[in-house]
């Protein structure tokens, strides 16, 4: 098997004061970006605490590679998401087993849009009940929606962390805030936040 | 553009992903158009309400801590 080309040694070796100075200005500012975005693809602090620790250290090893400047979140995130997939998933949660292209989610508009259409009943759900639901939602959802709701990435963006097209990006977006709101809907049906139609 | 059009392309609106002439032809629509206005705003308020639960929460001060001893030795 051929081996891949060596890397071209740097034309002038980064003085290691400045290699901190950059990787802080452009990679540790985004620390609570990649601890919440590893706390829901993990599920738990412990794991997530592991996860972004371990990516710290594999973009802070690889920063010569990084085109600085460029897009340094999008670059750890894509870090990120590989070293959960290969080191984590496995051990953590496990990947669906359910098509997710089956799920049929439903739009909550409609049955809210006589009793509540300025969607009020989402005020009284607290952050917790919110995280609550996003974590149950499949991890191909979960994660698109993290990254484009939470985290305010763009659908081309997203499309390069996750390695799918434009357009899956935004079919799962629309079924994962969908799935979503179903959820929330439900549960404020359930506390009385809201009448609902009966079944 | 009719409602069904719309309302397909509201996320994407919403998110300022559309070409600039779908953009635009969805803005004449909405002011047109009460009922898909009015979904445009559950819609806008959904997204807002979703960011605003999410983000409260940052990386715990023990972590940044860890990961600088890590790559610094500080
Ligand atoms: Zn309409």
């Amino acid at each position: 098997m051929a081996k891949s080309p060596p890397v071209p040694p740097p034309s002038s070796p980064v003085p290691l004061d400045e290699k901190r100075a950059s990787f802080e200005r452009e990679a540790l500012v985004h620390l609570d970006v990649l601890y919440r975005v590893a706390l829901r693809l993990t599920g738990n602090p412990a794991d997530a605490d592991d996860l972004v620790q371990e990516t710290m250290l594999k973009a802070y090893r690889a920063w010569d590679q990084y085109e600085k400047g460029t897009n340094a979140k999008a670059w750890m995130l894509t870090i990120l998401r590989h070293a959960f997939i290969n080191e984590y998933r496995r051990r953590t949660r496990h990947p669906e087993t359910v098509d997710v292209d089956s799920i049929e989610p439903y739009a909550v508009f409609p049955e809210v849009q006589d009793e509540d259409p300025q969607g009020a009943f989402f005020d009284r759900i607290v952050d917790d009940e919110v995280l609550r639901a996003i974590d149950q939602l499949p991890e191909v959802f979960r994660e698109t929606l993290v990254l484009s709701d939470v985290e305010g990435m763009s659908y081309q963006e997203i499309a390069g962390i996750l390695e799918v097209p434009v357009g899956t990006v935004k079919s799962r977006l629309f079924r994962a805030r969908q799935l979503l709101q179903g959820k929330l809907y439900d549960y404020a049906v359930e506390m009385g936040y809201i009448k609902g139609t009966p079944a | 553009m009719n409602c069904r059009e719309c309302v397909e392309h509201l996320y994407e609106f919403l998110d300022r992903e559309l070409t600039p002439e779908l953009e635009q032809e969805i803005r004449a629509h909405l002011e047109d158009c009460p009922p898909c206005e009015e979904q445009y705003d559950f819609e806008e308020l959904f997204l807002k309400f979703l960011r605003a639960r999410c983000r409260t929460q940052g990386a715990p001060a023990e972590l940044k801590k860890r990961v600088l001893r890590e790559l610094f030795g500080e």
